[in-house]
């Protein structure tokens, strides 16, 4: 924004704000750059020394990988013939939730920001306040749930047996199934919904598209920055998911590859640049698809012709 | 007159109808979330509730036991002078002791600094600058590596003989020192949050209105006003998102104290969520049903400074607004 | 709108349907002949066994499935027990192992598993988890099945398979143990011109040889000293302290043994002749023994493959723990292979855990050198006369070793003596007053767990 010439007298304020214009754009380089030093950092160490010896693990030089080996890298594909197994497994289970969860939330966040229904704050309340217990305490429930039933043996009414549980104990299914939603995804949803302006909706609905299709149609579209988002968000947790496939998953051939990589690490602990090797091939995949992703991210943005950032 | 009555009556009934079609609209909206809330989490929630009450080491049934748990978990008489043989305390005060006073420092330092640190980088990300996707790709980094493994990085980065204290030529015991370890897992927790919470903001921020932005300009606002009056106000529903969120998250900090460690030096980084692990699983003598308790005290807690914070970034809570 | 209905429902019922089809157990079918012959075979041999095998006679189609769990601790022995499996399978073609490695929280998820109805058949038992669990009564009692399948407690070390014991009741078949040993690096005591520990050292010995071989501007200490309730107690053992009562209903570290043991031990650190591994940047003294920063270590029989695979140079030797005033003293550390209580097939798990416990697997074990075989007649195996480190770990087994185990509150105390030790190396906090601190608290403890 360039100083218009004005015959008013220049206040101390204007002239604070000129001079914040000129000098926003270096401040806000040297902090971006000093952060993105900062991000970098730990990744470019562990790839680092990944690359050395174990031997040579606190040893200098820091910046470089001299000695220069493949010997970690070698013995974590080694050590895990099912490796190309648990990739698989982690890709299907992330990409079927993420997919799911992304759409159910969308809707879910629509009702609660642009809805009138009864019950809507009791509802959206106690998802908060759900959200709020540790999953410490849940997490032998909602076990039952998944797999064995809350019953043991069943609910029998006579004759009939019924489950009370999804017996979807070490099956891919039982992983994906509690996280087709999630009370962060439909808050999420909601605060961003609620952040944006009602107008082109309404039309929608005067031309008389109903709740359903100006979702689809309209809704849908205009927010495809906060679905990639939270796409992105639930991609990525559901790929570093340890504690809940953990417990439903039994044999090695169904783990998904945090866990398989927890193996390996249970086994090497004792060797940092093993498990650090170990460590990247967890991080690189989900690297990738954030990388794809990116492209999306800004395509999505410039095609809604909402504010081009 | 009638006529006018009759229309009202069926303008009232038609506003009815209509009334009931969102509502019914409203629950197909949400039926999968309410189907696997239901399910899940319902029982879940309900059932460690009932555990609360109850002595319960996972071996054998439950025992019902009344507000004992409770009372264990609080364990208020620990704050209270002792006679010197009046025999051990029946309860545990690392809750009372260590644990919430540790959770609430930890809250208070993190959240503010995880939520400034995202703001600035997701206003700077908006900005017209050159290289912002590549700048965003590398603050998205340290968000992307599971907690689990980025906490085994950090171990080794804050060693005694690790990167940095080569780099910084310091000889600081970070994680062994009960002055430094929780300072270096908050550390942690800021570092990798804070990707994620710009991209939420950033998102939040894309999508404001150029056109409300040309309007102000027209009107003579000056960008210091216009980020005043226009941005901070169109942002605040995800500000309260991410505020909310980041609390919830350090109230239940735990797989970087479970990984690092493990509520130690001197139980110097026990926080609430990792007392419940422990009494849940980790003891030799498991008690699941005060770590029930606990967990529900906790969520008390959270809510309390939920409904506070709400009343801070007022308005943009309550979703009828 | 409706389109989206009925796609969510037809989602629903999806899940459903889907969710009743997966059976939790398979059970394969199979119909050879075969399998019953030598099932017959082995009636001939065992007359008690008649009774079972008509029984299994009745439903010769199913393969018994025996879920097995354990814990991933390395790969040698990960690989070690996988071969047996296989060895397993191939003679016993009628039972299907199948190997549930828990990667996670071991105890956090088997008693998850165990709260829910659906622990697997046979699974590792540490000796410290162990007395909650014969507590409250979720292992399978092993002696009748024993019987049957020909094993007697006799065959075992005593000190192990009593470990495992209550009320006269075997709960778990040992299936390694480990012991402190005491290890020197031999080019260490070269340089220092010492003469090399024996088994009869004592304390003294000791700490004159911490004091020769300590130089700590090179980073260089005698012992290693970690606050590690996996270490200490041997000395007090070795004062003719206790850290429990024998019912383990009270703590005795607050008395004059154990604060005499402390004190002995944590001087090592203060003399700066012994360190902890955080001083220098380790996490685990083994490491630092490998490098020969740390002269001397107590560690057990999973040091050896290690420092055999990633220090290949370090010349080393393992005595048995120097005696202490009042004698020896070690702990012994072992694990053992228990069976639920719930198991649908008790005959195979117990076929299975006699398989992996037999003379032949306890020699494998014994052969991969990071555990010692729990069966006695192994004793004087060739391996151990030829394999001076190992040997001294088996021994250490013998005399005056107490199993790492102290009851119900287990882990509050091993909590509380880390502490403890953390105080006195960290905040300079007086033995006397740390030890009486911890023991408040295991008493609380016990309290609490009453």
């Amino acid at each position: 924004m360039k100083a218009s010439p004005t015959y008013r007298a220049v206040t101390f304020s204007d002239r604070l704000i000129l001079l914040l214009e000129k000098a926003k754009n270096p401040i806000f380089y040297v902090v971006l750059f000093i952060w993105a030093l900062v991000c970098i950092a730990p990744l470019y160490f562990t790839l680092v020394f990944s690359l050395k010896p174990v031997a040579n693990i606190y040893d200098e030089p820091l910046f470089f990988p001299n000695p220069f080996s493949l010997e970690n890298y070698r013995d974590v594909i080694g050590a895990l013939p099912l490796f190309p197994r648990w990739l698989l497994n982690s890709m299907l289970i992330s990409f079927a939730v993420t997919c799911l969860r992304v759409l159910f939330c969308a809707m879910g966040g629509y009702a609660f920001a642009r809805m009138e229904f009864p019950f809507k704050n009791f509802l959206f309340n106690a998802m908060l306040v759900s959200m709020m217990i540790p999953g410490q305490v849940t997490l032998i429930p909602s076990f039952l749930v998944v797999g064995p039933g809350i019953i043991r043996g069943g609910l029998k009414i006579g004759e009939l047996t019924l489950p009370t549980g999804f017996g979807l104990l070490d099956n891919p299914l039982g992983v994906i199934l509690p996280g087709v939603v999630s009370a962060f995804g439909i808050f999420m949803m909601t605060q961003f919904y609620k952040s944006i302006p009602k107008e082109l909706e309404e039309a929608a609905m005067m031309d008389g598209l109903g709740r359903f299709g100006t979702f689809f149609k309209v809704v849908l579209p205009i927010s495809a920055t906060q679905l990639i988002t939270l796409a992105l968000l639930t991609f990525q947790g559901e790929w570093n998911n340890f504690l809940w496939p953990l417990t439903v998953l039994r044999t090695p051939e169904n783990f998904t590859l945090p866990i398989g990589l927890n193996w390996f690490r249970g086994e090497y602990y004792t060797l940092i640049s093993k498990v650090l090797a170990g460590s990247l091939f967890n991080t690189l995949p989900i690297l990738i698809m954030f990388f794809i992703f990116q492209r999306y991210f800004t395509q999505s943005i410039a095609a809604t012709g909402l504010k081009e950032g | 007159m009638a006529t006018t009555a009759l229309a009202q009556t069926d303008r009232h009934k038609a506003a009815r109808r209509r009334k009931w079609r969102e509502a019914l609209t409203a629950y197909g909206f949400l039926a999968p979330y309410l189907f696997i809330f239901l399910t899940f989490t319902v029982f879940a929630i309900g059932y460690a509730f009932y555990l609360s009450f109850t002595r319960y080491n996972l071996l054998k049934p439950p025992e019902f036991w009344g507000l004992e748990g409770y009372r264990r978990v609080l364990c208020l008489e620990a704050l209270l002078p002792r006679a010197a043989d009046a025999g051990p305390l029946v309860c545990d005060d690392l809750f009372i002791r260590k644990a919430l006073p540790n959770t609430i420092l930890y809250t208070v330092i993190v959240v503010p600094a995880q939520t400034i640190l995202s703001l600035i980088l997701a206003f700077a990300m908006d900005q017209n600058l050159r290289f912002r996707r590549l700048f965003r790709t590398i603050f998205y980094l340290p968000s992307v590596t599971s907690s689990v493994v980025i906490s085994i990085i950090f171990i080794w980065l804050f060693s005694p003989q690790g990167v940095v204290n080569q780099i910084f030529g310091l000889n600081i015991n970070w994680l062994n020192d009960k002055n430094y370890a929780f300072y270096t897992i908050m550390l942690l927790n800021v570092f990798t949050t804070s990707g994620t919470m710009m991209l939420i903001l950033l998102a939040g921020l894309q999508d404001i209105p150029v056109a409300i932005y040309e309007a102000a300009a027209m009107d003579g606002a000056n960008k210091l006003q216009s980020l005043w009056h226009i941005t901070i106000p169109m942002l605040r529903p995800v500000i309260f998102f991410v505020v909310t969120v980041g609390v919830i998250g350090c109230f239940q900090v735990f797989d970087q104290i479970y990984v690092m460690t493990a509520g130690g030096p001197l139980d110097s980084t026990t926080t609430v969520a990792y007392l419940i692990y422990k009494w849940a699983f980790r003891d030799t003598a498991v008690k699941m049903g005060q770590a029930s308790a606990l967990a529900f005290v906790l969520a008390l807690i959270i809510m309390a400074v939920t409904m506070i914070q709400r009343k801070f970034i007022e308005g943009s809570g309550s979703v009828s607004s | 709108m409706k389109k989206l209905f009925s796609l969510i429902s037809l989602l629903m019922i999806a899940a459903m349907i889907l969710s009743a089809c997966a059976t939790p157990e398979v059970k394969e079918v199979i119909k050879t002949i075969e399998v019953e012959k030598k099932v017959v075979e082995t009636v001939e041999v065992e007359k008690k066994v008649i009774e079972t095998v008509e029984v299994q006679k009745e439903v010769p189609a199913e393969r018994a499935v025996v879920r097995l769990s354990g814990w991933a601790s390395s790969p040698e022995e990960t690989a070690l027990l996988q071969g047996l499996l296989l060895d397993f399978t191939a003679a016993n073609p009628d039972i299907v192992v199948k190997y549930e490695p828990i990667t996670g929280d071991y105890w956090q998820q088997l008693k998850t598993s165990i709260a829910s109805g659906v622990e697997p058949d046979v699974f590792y038992m540490d000796i410290f988890q162990y007395p909650a669990f014969a507590k409250d009564d979720v292992l399978l009692p092993m002696d009748d099945l024993m019987a049957r399948e020909g094993m007697k407690r006799d065959d075992f070390i005593p000190s192990l398979i009593d470990a495992f014991s209550t009320d006269g009741k075997t709960y778990g078949i040992p299936k390694d143990f480990n012991t402190l040993g005491l290890f020197y690096n031999k080019a260490l005591f070269e340089k220092a011109g010492l003469k090399e520990p024996t088994d009869d050292w004592t304390w003294d010995d000791l700490k004159a040889a911490a004091e020769k071989l300590s130089d700590p501007a090179n980073n260089i200490y005698g012992l290693g000293v970690p606050a590690d309730a996996g270490r200490f107690p041997i000395f007090v053992f070795q004062n003719g302290g206790m850290v429990m009562s024998d019912d383990f209903s009270d703590t005795t570290l607050d008395t004059p043994a154990v604060a005499e043991a402390a004190q002995f031990y944590t001087d090592f650190r203060k003399n700066k002749i012994g360190a902890i591994p955080a001083d220098l940047g380790e996490g685990w003294q083994g490491t630092l023994f490998g490098k020969g920063q740390l002269a001397m270590v107590y560690e057990g029989g999973w040091l050896i493959p290690y420092l055999t695979k990633q220090f290949p140079d370090t010349q080393y030797g393992v005595v048995l723990p120097p005696a202490g005033p009042k004698g020896e003293g070690n702990l012994i550390f072992t694990v053992s292979y228990s069976i639920s209580k719930n198991t649908k097939n008790p005959e195979a798990a117990m076929r299975v855990v006699n398989f992996l416990t037999n003379e032949a697997s306890q020699m494998k074990v014994l052969e991969s050198g990071f555990a010692l075989p729990t069966r006695i007649s192994l004793k004087d195996s060739d391996y151990l006369k030829s394999n001076a480190a190992s040997s001294a770990i088996f021994r250490g087994a013998l005399d005056g070793a107490k199993p790492f185990m102290w009851g119900l509150v287990g882990s509050d105390v091993n909590d509380q003596m880390g502490k403890a030790l953390e105080r006195v190396y960290l905040e300079n906090q007086a033995v006397d007053a740390a030890l009486k601190q911890a023991a408040e608290v295991i008493r609380q403890k016990l309290a609490e767990a009453k």
